[in-house]
């Protein structure tokens, strides 16, 4: 319909999934390390922006506890929809996936509520409730 | 046998009870403590109670403003608001109990469908399955429908429907998202298709499309902040207006001592106190039921795509939502005042509709005909979302409806499927 595929989708899948190498993930630890000295002498905004900044780095590799950590302090700080909410819509999904698949229903509950919740603030953020 | 007669007709036939039972049917098989199903039970009969509270209000108000606008207008005028549907259906109509199996149903026919077919969506938005719900109930009892019939294809209609709706919106959203692992659940979805459809014949093409979000717009929308203060915003000029076209001398007769213009204005706030008060009542009512049937359906459909409700879409294109809004409302406008030249009854506009929907059928027409497409898509979506539910204002006041018809397209289009295709066929055969 309307010329769309399911390319698009398959290609972000495979990009997201591409290996850190050595390298690259020195430069993000150094770089998350660097930003988390940062956090307490910056203004709120600041501070949520830097969550953001560190959970989308974590994301990157692949430290998906550590990532959704900051970004759920960066989204408690600040409500914002950028990259971090997205990033964190996709995190909760995933292990809301994981979950289903393990047949916990305890911590299936924890990440649909988890997920209401992105609905709620998506909601608000638009509506520009603070 | 006389026990069991009275439990029958007596207890089983109270909606209330039905609703209770179904979610301690959820909180059971959740296997939670003894303490925590009597409770989930009966917060959830609390909140059925809640809402037919709010219905008694809603209908109270919305039967004074019928009156008045038909003197004022010399004409009806209909409030689209599919809360005033449920609750009407659900209490002064009497089919609470059916509308609460015919929900149950729809979930099972959604895991069913989800299971064993390749569409793997799981319609996480319980509200928007109370609206479905409400909608085949209504209409399926129009068409002649009773019993277990009555709820077994409103739940397979629904069902399909809680798969079909996500499945033809997914192309879309994939290409809005750039994943393919979230779907979106809003019975507007016919509505968004639709405007992608015109935006993509209207719209800028190939290398010209320039998209909405290029633009720099207002991000937020200050008087939208509150969901009861935007209904606020457009019910109170309404009443005021409609009270002042009736005039004095009639408006009074239904003022008693207060002024007539005061007392229109008091009942416009009664409307909106009745909207909170059975909202807040299906907030009640879904609290318990909701969260433990889809724990089961995730479970059972284990690589489910979950269908989430509209702003999950928001983030990825919030100009579109802005232009949406301001679109789909000046569509309404338009069809609220060209429908009557054809007969059609006057439908007013509705703020949340035209924001939730409008919005969501702006990030649509925005993908798939950039700018323009997107504001002459968002018109036609207006006048799209304020025609059908026009259609269905004669059966709905056959019905014994006061002054109200439904709002999510797609829950029109299962009503007009009954009412045109279901309906005459059964009487064909």
């Amino acid at each position: 319909m309307f010329g769309f595929s399911m390319k698009n989708a398959k290609e972000s899948k495979k990009e997201s999934s591409e290996e850190v190498t050595a390298e690259r993930k020195d430069e993000i630890l150094r770089s998350i390390s660097l930003k988390k000295d940062k956090i307490n002498q910056s203004s709120e905004e600041e501070q949520a922006r830097i969550y953001e900044e560190i959970g989308l780095a974590f994301n990157e590799l692949g430290e998906e506890d550590n990532a959704i950590d900051s970004l759920e302090k960066s989204i408690e700080i600040k409500k914002s929809l950028g990259d971090g909410y997205k990033t964190l819509l996709k995190l909760y999904n995933k292990k809301r996936s994981e979950a289903a698949k393990a047949n916990d229903d305890e911590l299936l509950q924890i990440y649909l509520k988890k997920m209401d919740r992105m609905m709620q603030i998506s909601k608000d953020v638009t509506r520009g409730v603070r | 046998m006389g026990v069991i007669n009275f439990i029958i007709q007596n207890i089983l036939t109270q909606a209330s009870v039905t609703i209770a039972l179904i979610a301690m049917l959820g909180l059971i098989l959740q296997k939670k403590s003894i303490g925590q199903v009597i409770s989930g039970s009966l917060k959830t009969m609390l909140g059925f109670m809640v809402l037919s509270a709010g219905s008694s209000i809603i209908v109270s108000s919305l039967t004074y403003f019928g009156e008045i606008f038909t003197k004022g207008f010399h004409m009806q005028g209909i409030v689209p608001s599919i809360e005033a549907i449920n609750g009407q259906a659900m209490n002064e109509l009497g089919l609470g109990r059916d509308i609460a199996l015919t929900f149950l149903a729809i979930f099972i026919f959604n895991i069913l469908i989800a299971r064993f077919t390749k569409w793997k969506y799981i319609f996480l938005t319980g509200q928007a399955i109370l609206w479905m719900a409400t909608m085949t109930t209504v209409f399926g009892y129009f068409a002649g429908l009773r019993g277990a019939i009555l709820i077994i294809v409103g739940g397979l209609i629904g069902g399909i429907f809680a798969v079909a709706m996500p499945a033809i919106a997914q192309p879309f959203v994939r290409k809005i998202t750039g994943m393919d692992e979230i779907a979106l659940g809003h019975f507007c979805t016919i509505g968004y298709v639709f405007e992608a459809g015109v935006s993509k014949l209207f719209g800028e093409k190939g290398e010209k499309k320039k998209s909405i979000e290029d633009l720099k717009l207002p991000t937020q929308l200050e008087f939208l902040q509150d969901t009861y203060l935007s209904v606020m915003v457009v019910m109170v000029p309404l009443y005021v207006i409609t009270a002042a076209f009736a005039g004095e001398e009639f408006a009074s007769s239904l003022s008693g001592n207060t002024n007539y213009l005061m007392y229109a204005f008091l009942q416009s706030i009664q409307f909106v106190v009745g909207v909170y008060v059975l909202l807040s009542g299906v907030r009640l009512l879904l609290g318990e039921i909701v969260p433990a049937f889809r724990g089961i359906a995730m479970r059972l459909v284990p690589n489910a795509k979950p269908a989430l409700d509209c702003p999950v879409l928001f983030p990825y294109s919030p100009n579109a939502v802005i232009i949406g809004f301001i679109t789909t409302t000046i569509g309404s406008i338009i069809a609220m005042f060209v429908l009557p030249v054809f007969g059609l009854a006057m439908i007013l506009p509705g703020m949340l509709t035209a924001f939730f929907a409008g919005g969501t059928a702006g990030i649509f027409g925005n993908l798939t005909g950039g700018r323009r497409g997107a504001i002459i898509g968002g018109i036609f979506h207006g006048f799209f979302i304020t025609l059908l539910p026009a259609l269905l204002v004669t059966i709905f006041n056959s019905m014994g409806f006061v002054n109200a018809t439904a709002t999510d397209i797609d829950t029109v289009t299962v009503a007009l499927l009954y009412a045109w295709i279901i309906g005459p066929l059964l009487k064909v055969f």
